[in-house]
């Protein structure tokens, strides 16, 4: 699964640990999200569209072998 | 995400104390000449030897259990996994090591107290390096 959360932010202007707090997790979480190490929870990745005020589609989407 | 039945976080200190404390006070009952390598096979129950045994082996299980399951100061989903993960290997490790030394090992013993302490420890230094090896990541990406 890929995502553009690190794209996102920029365009919102927060840091990681700007976002982890918003979503109730540690920043390695994010950072470990971003980097495609760790696929969070639906409740997770919900938050986080809700902070970035977007569909999920528009922030997590398949990729080829998912 | 809750995670329920972990210890609060300065559990883990206090784990550590135990851990520690326990050293010194079998180095000494060992200077005093206590038999306390074999408390099983000896004189009986709540001997001397058997009591000591008792107190070192909980002061450290003990110990060790509070320091594995103390929660993270930030307890969210990714520890949870790798919480679970650490498990798992450490569950794979210790039956490896009990199954290899009951078969090439007579000491059934030394065996059970292998298996006191082996899968706490490995859980907590696999669950560490997984978390120092994620921190290190993010202090690459700055």
């Amino acid at each position: 699964m890929k995502n553009n959360i690190r794209v996102e932010r920029a365009i919102k202007n927060i840091t990681q640990g700007d976002l982890a707090e918003m979503v109730g997790v540690s920043r390695q979480t994010i950072n470990s999200i971003e980097s495609n190490k760790y696929v969070p929870s639906t409740v997770l990745a919900l938050k986080m569209a809700r902070v970035f005020d977007k569909p999920l589609e528009e922030i997590f989407m398949l990729e080829e072998g998912d | 995400m809750k995670s329920r039945f972990l210890f609060p976080y300065w559990c883990r200190y206090l784990g550590w104390g135990l851990v520690i404390a326990h050293v010194p006070i079998s180095m000494i009952a060992r200077n005093q000449g206590l038999n306390v390598d074999s408390p099983l096979v000896n004189n009986g129950l709540f001997t001397g030897g058997h009591l000591f045994f008792i107190c070192t082996a909980l002061l450290m299980s003990l110990g060790l259990f509070l320091v594995a399951f103390a929660k993270e100061k930030i307890e969210d989903e990714q520890i949870l996994q790798i919480r679970l993960d650490s498990l798992r290997w450490a569950i794979y490790v210790n039956y490896i090591i009990l199954i290899i030394s009951l078969v090439f090992i007579n000491d059934t013993g030394h065996i059970l107290e292998l298996n006191l302490w082996v899968p706490l420890l490995f859980f907590i230094v696999r669950f560490r390096w997984i978390i120092v090896r994620l921190n290190r990541s993010l202090s690459r990406e700055g």
